[in-house]
């Protein structure tokens, strides 16, 4: 690489012995880059197209219009798809980030066991979610689980079945989702609250501000573009979250914790409705859209803001 | 009294095989191989197509079986795949209305003239025989029967409830869970949470109620039917058996509470009979429980038939078409068929197969009769819960409604009939 460098920063001189010199790294970083970007490009434009024809089992050539994504659109099962969404979404993205802020926080205390307790928080997100899912289910059925424990304790009139209450049902997958990935919060935070200058702390401690004060108006305000960070994963996640319900809730009881994925997958593959289901898998593309679009631009802002800089 | 393949039966069954010239050409010259999949690969259905195959080698056959565990659908995956691809099994599980859809996207092997051979026409019963050849020929082989609503009670649960008779009408049933609560069992009906368990819940009730009412809204879709006072009375009686349900089961299979049941914590289950496999697979007594028909109101049995079959589908490989011969003369064997039913639970195809002997339950007794008396009395209808009635879309987004409504006890019965014709307008 040296070389290679050196050499391309000497001025006017005919580079072809250079370009064959570095074929291997171009062949290294464009052939993988194109392919999967003709993958995803490819099978996306393919999704698009399947979203407009009446494919059922097999796809099929043909035009139906909006027809596809007027169906979906009115199915009550997308409806209360998207309305968990958003309810997860909001819910799972913020509550994960506030639990995995807090656990950065105290362990940023220079506490002992720091390492054995960070890699307990991290711990589930070495874990599947299908696992996560079906541990869970068992945790939070009331037959088994959490309710019959403390009923088994001898507090009887203890309850506590979300599991199978339908108002109830999504908050358990906010529940499971956050154990899951709070953790993965808390490394960022944790990493950002480290790479605060110490200088400034100090300062800080010397102008007379106390822990909290300096959480508060010195090392959080640092910590923003981290949390903007883990909200876009965050969201992302929960806009395709698919494994965990499945394993959990599989959308039920009755349809009540519906997602938009499993939609998907249950049009495609247990309905045999590749068009109707291809339609919403676009959706769920637009859908995501939305949240990315805003992020890229605002990336994009901060990128120019510090080249003028 | 056994029953064996006569020598009669497999002359009849290679004369058929001959008179295809592809098939014939090709039974004289190779070792028949079948590649085959399935969803059965566990518990009573993963031994009895075991079976099968060891019967498939016995006759000088290899046997490719490739289960796909989990539900139909997801064989139907596969078989997608397979077909895209264009390299078919040679023989796949399929049944009902899937039959007809699946085979307008590839090539199917004509049977007519192996069916006519064996006779095979005169011993099905006519709703079913036409499912199986949708487009006026045999393409498919149906190979065992269940109905979707048998009611299976648990003898200590009567105890308790002082009871002795099975339930005939569904003011019986009523009555019945009434007096077991009563005498001290926890939930009256024994029940699991899946889709399909909820399904069964409204077309035992529906079919029940008026077999006429469900032909035209379910099998028929007709519009009038859909919105009509069977309908709503269906959600009634359906409420009725979800307010006896355990509400905590979830979305548990309802094996899961097979032991709760014959300890008479639980009373009366409404299911197939797959049960019986399941129960004699657990090790439980056929005296730990009593299988009757569902409850009708008319008094008569109705019987929801589900029935499996495999679908054959073209190839030009020799050995396969031999296999595929073969296979068909098994499927439509009355011995192969007895010995499949009694590890499964489930009733021959055949007609004309005794049920007397051993190896036979009462149950199966009981749901064979049931049969014949429902076919009698045209109250024989497909079951929409196992996808014997619509295709998968409709079916499902039927299911929907039931699955919702079995959950969701605020829903009324009004609401749940304006749903149901809400979902059938929009998935059509």
């Amino acid at each position: 690489m040296t070389n290679a460098v050196l050499t391309a920063t000497r001025p006017g001189r005919p580079a072809t012995s250079d370009m064959v010199r570095r074929l291997p790294e171009y062949l290294m970083i464009w052939v993988p880059l194109l392919l999967s970007a003709a993958h995803l490009i490819s099978f996306s434009i393919w999704t698009i197209w399947i979203s407009f024809t009446p494919s059922t089992l097999v796809p099929v050539t043909g035009w139906v219009g909006l027809r596809n994504y007027n169906s979906v659109l009115a199915s009550r099962n997308w409806q209360i798809a998207f309305d968990n969404l958003l309810l997860f979404g909001i819910a799972f993205v913020l509550l994960s980030l506030i639990t995995g802020l807090v656990l950065a926080i105290l362990l940023d205390q220079r506490i002992r066991g720091e390492n054995v307790l960070r890699t307990i928080f991290l711990y589930p997100l070495a874990v599947s979610f299908v696992v996560t899912g079906t541990v869970w289910s068992w945790l939070l059925n009331p037959g088994i689980g959490i309710e019959k424990l403390v009923h088994d304790l001898g507090w009887s009139s203890f309850h506590f079945d979300w599991l199978v209450n339908r108002d109830m049902a999504i908050w358990t997958i906010v529940i499971a989702a956050i154990w899951q990935s709070s953790g993965f919060a808390m490394a960022l935070f944790l990493a950002g609250l480290r790479s605060v200058d110490a200088d400034i702390i100090r300062a800080a401690q010397i102008d007379g501000a106390g822990p909290f004060r300096t959480y508060r108006r010195v090392i959080l305000p640092t910590l923003w573009p981290i949390t903007i960070t883990v909200v876009v994963v965050q969201l992302q996640f929960a806009i395709s979250a698919f494994d965990l319900v499945r394993a959990l809730t599989n959308g039920g009881p009755g349809i009540a914790t519906q997602l938009p994925a499993l939609v998907v997958y249950d049009l495609m593959f247990q309905r045999s409705q590749l068009g109707r289901g291809a339609a919403a898998a676009v959706l769920m593309l637009l859908i995501l859209l939305a949240v990315l679009l805003p992020y890229a631009a605002w990336r994009y802002v901060q990128r120019r803001q510090a080249t003028h800089a | 009294m056994p029953i064996t393949t006569t020598r009669r039966r497999l002359l009849a069954g290679s004369a058929a095989a001959l008179a295809l010239p592809a098939l014939a050409r090709a039974q004289g010259a190779v070792k028949p191989r079948l590649t085959a999949i399935s969803q059965w690969s566990a518990g009573s259905d993963g031994a009895a197509i075991t079976a099968l195959g060891k019967k498939f080698e016995e006759k000088g056959g290899i046997w490719q079986h490739s289960p796909v565990p989990g539900f139909t659908t997801e064989m139907m995956n596969k078989l997608r795949a397979q077909i895209i691809a264009g390299d078919p099994p040679a023989c796949s599980q399929l049944k009902g209305p899937e039959i007809a859809a699946w085979s307008k996207i590839a090539p199917t092997v004509d049977l007519d003239a192996v069916v006519a051979a064996a006779g095979y026409e005169k011993v099905v019963a006519p709703d079913l025989a036409k499912l199986h050849k949708p487009w006026g020929k045999w393409i498919a082989l149906p190979l065992q029967i269940y109905s979707t609503n048998m009611l299976f009670l648990s003898k200590r649960a009567m105890d308790k409830a002082k009871a002795d008779k099975p339930p005939v009408t569904w003011a019986d049933f009523n009555d019945l869970a009434e007096k077991m609560k009563a005498g001290g069992v926890i939930f009256p009906v024994a029940n699991g949470g899946t889709r399909a368990d909820d399904g069964q819940k409204f077309e035992a009730s529906l079919a029940g109620i008026s077999p006429a009412a469900y032909r035209a809204a379910i099998m028929n879709l007709d519009k009038k039917a859909l919105e009509g006072p069977e309908i709503k009375a269906a959600f009634a009686q359906m409420r009725k058996i979800t307010n006896w349900m355990d509400p905590n089961v979830g979305a548990q299979p309802y094996a899961t509470n097979l032991k709760r049941f014959v300890d008479g914590d639980m009373g009366m289950m409404i299911m197939g009979g797959w049960a019986q496999g399941v129960l004699k697979n657990s090790g439980f007594k056929f005296d730990d429980y009593v299988i009757a028909p569902g409850p009708s109101d008319n008094g008569k049995p109705v019987f929801l038939l589900n029935a499996d079959a495999f679908i054959f589908w073209q190839r030009k490989e020799p050995d396969l078409q031999a296999g595929q011969a073969l296979m068909a003369q098994l499927v439509m064997d009355p011995a192969i068929q007895t010995m499949y039913s009694q590890i499964t639970g489930s009733i021959p195809v055949r007609t004309d197969v005794d049920l007397s002997g051993e190896g036979w339950s009462d149950g199966q007794r009981r749901t064979a009769a049931a049969l014949k008396d429902a076919v009698t009395n045209n109250q024989a209808v497909l079951s929409l819960a196992h996808n014997m009635a619509q295709e998968n879309g409709l079916t499902a987004a039927m299911i929907d409604v039931f699955t919702e409504y079995a959950k969701n006890k605020t829903i009324t019965p009004d609401q749940a009939v304006t749903r149901l014709a809400e979902a059938v307008e929009g998935s059509r």
